[in-house]
């Protein structure tokens, strides 16, 4: 094996290790030795990307990066829902983050709106009507830690080892001018009505974006919307049919209620 | 900036996310934290597809994203209707609960070494002291005129 497979293997076990110490369970659970277990593997993944060749894009990358992951972990691995749901709103933030980066601020606008905005609004109102404490049993055990930590950071070692071996041999990156000159050109002829060539960078990002998704993708967002209004339909559905069930009863027992007067009556 | 580099970090972070997110729904109890698990996965996708519309300099990744943006919203409506209501029948969000909906030939799923509820210190509000008994003179006491 290569240094670097030897690389990914060591980091899937510590990640593994980590966070299995990481997750809910009875007992002593070492929390801090599974958190700096899961940070050395996170940092042997990341010493594996190669240099984006700018300093400072470099350290955000970095920086935001490891906020996500680390909030990511912190999310699935709180006793507390309520904990887990503002880990998970950090990490919202992180992938907005990210998404700026990459030069898409509409995503990245979007995402704190519908996800940190809405989403996630819902869903603390949901655990407060339902259960504020953590101290609930069932959040302080886990399904078998230890295999469904095993199975995700495996999965996450052999796909980052695959990524590190392909995107990193000479062909993928000598190849990759020309792919890419040609997929542009190929663009172009598809697009024949859109004025000059594709360039996700430019200045008016938004109004690219819109002009790409209502002409080429009309159909997707109609199908979205059509998607939304199911939902909607589908969520008032489920709560007046769980809301209708105890009026039904309460009807019956009122009916019962006003017969038996009405049979003694006629009794007399 | 390095294009490829580039592309070669963010998938790395959107395949940490997937997986982060996989074990939280393989390992979470909690209906609402499995529920968090699941629109972890999501985002780790969305940012792989980001990560590849910048890479092929065009806009579908960006626009796939934006579907499942809303794809999400209604999931999230859906589940938390299903997930109220749910808990309106148990009284709890355990997820375990619900394994009376196994078939017949299936083991019962009993739990092991399940930890006692946990009894939080009740802090029970106090008065602040109203004020401090002023030191008596004891000749005054003794020998007050106005009583």
């Amino acid at each position: 094996m290569s240094p670097e497979s030897w690389l990914y293997a060591g980091a899937t076990v510590l990640g593994a290790v980590g966070m299995w110490l990481l997750l809910p369970r009875p007992g002593e659970r070492m929390r801090w030795v599974g958190a700096a277990m899961s940070v050395v593997s996170l940092g042997l993944i990341l010493s594996q990307v190669s240099a984006l060749g700018d300093m400072l894009s470099q350290s955000m990358f970095i920086v935001i990066g490891s906020t996500t992951v680390i909030s990511a972990a912190a999310a699935v691995t709180f006793r507390n829902p309520v904990y887990c749901a503002i880990w998970f709103a950090m990490m919202l933030l992180g992938t907005a983050g990210l998404f700026m980066i990459q030069g898409s601020h509409f995503l990245s606008v979007a995402t704190i709106v519908v996800y940190a905005g809405a989403i996630l609004v819902t869903l603390l109102f949901v655990l407060m009507l339902a259960n504020p404490r953590g101290n609930a049993p069932y959040d302080r055990v886990s399904w078998e830690g230890p295999l469904s930590a095993t199975a995700g950071i495996v999965l996450v070692g052999m796909l980052t080892m695959t990524l590190g071996g392909v995107l990193k041999s000479k062909s993928f990156a000598a190849d990759m001018p020309s792919e890419l000159i040609a997929a542009q050109e190929a663009q172009a002829d598809d697009q024949a009505d859109a004025a000059g060539p594709v360039n996700i960078l430019t200045q008016d990002h938004s109004a690219s974006l819109g002009a790409r998704m209502f002409s080429a993708h009309l159909v997707s967002i109609e199908v979205a919307g059509v998607l939304l209004l199911a939902a909607l339909v589908g969520a008032v559905a489920i709560i007046a049919h769980s809301r209708a069930a105890q009026p039904e009863e309460a009807k019956s027992a009122a009916q019962v209620a006003m017969q038996a007067p009405s049979e003694n009556g006629r009794d007399r | 900036m390095n294009e490829v580099s580039l592309l070669h970090g963010y998938l790395t972070i959107g395949a940490l996310l997937f997986g982060i997110g996989l074990i939280g729904f393989l390992s979470r109890r909690n209906m609402i934290v499995m529920f968090l698990a699941v629109e972890m996965m999501i985002q780790g996708v969305s940012v792989s597809l980001v990560a590849w519309g910048r890479y092929h300099n065009n806009w579908d990744g960006q626009v796939m994203v934006i579907v499942m943006l809303a794809v999400a919203a209604c999931e999230a409506a859906i589940a938390m209707a299903l997930i109220l209501m749910v808990f309106e029948r148990s009284g709890k969000l355990d997820i375990a609960f619900w394994q009376r909906l196994r078939e017949d030939n299936q083991p019962e799923y009993v739990d092991r070494e399940l930890p006692p509820p946990e009894e939080e210190a009740r802090q029970w509000p106090q008065l602040s002291p109203a004020g401090v008994e002023p030191e008596h003179d004891p000749e005054e006491t003794a020998f007050r005129t106005h009583v």
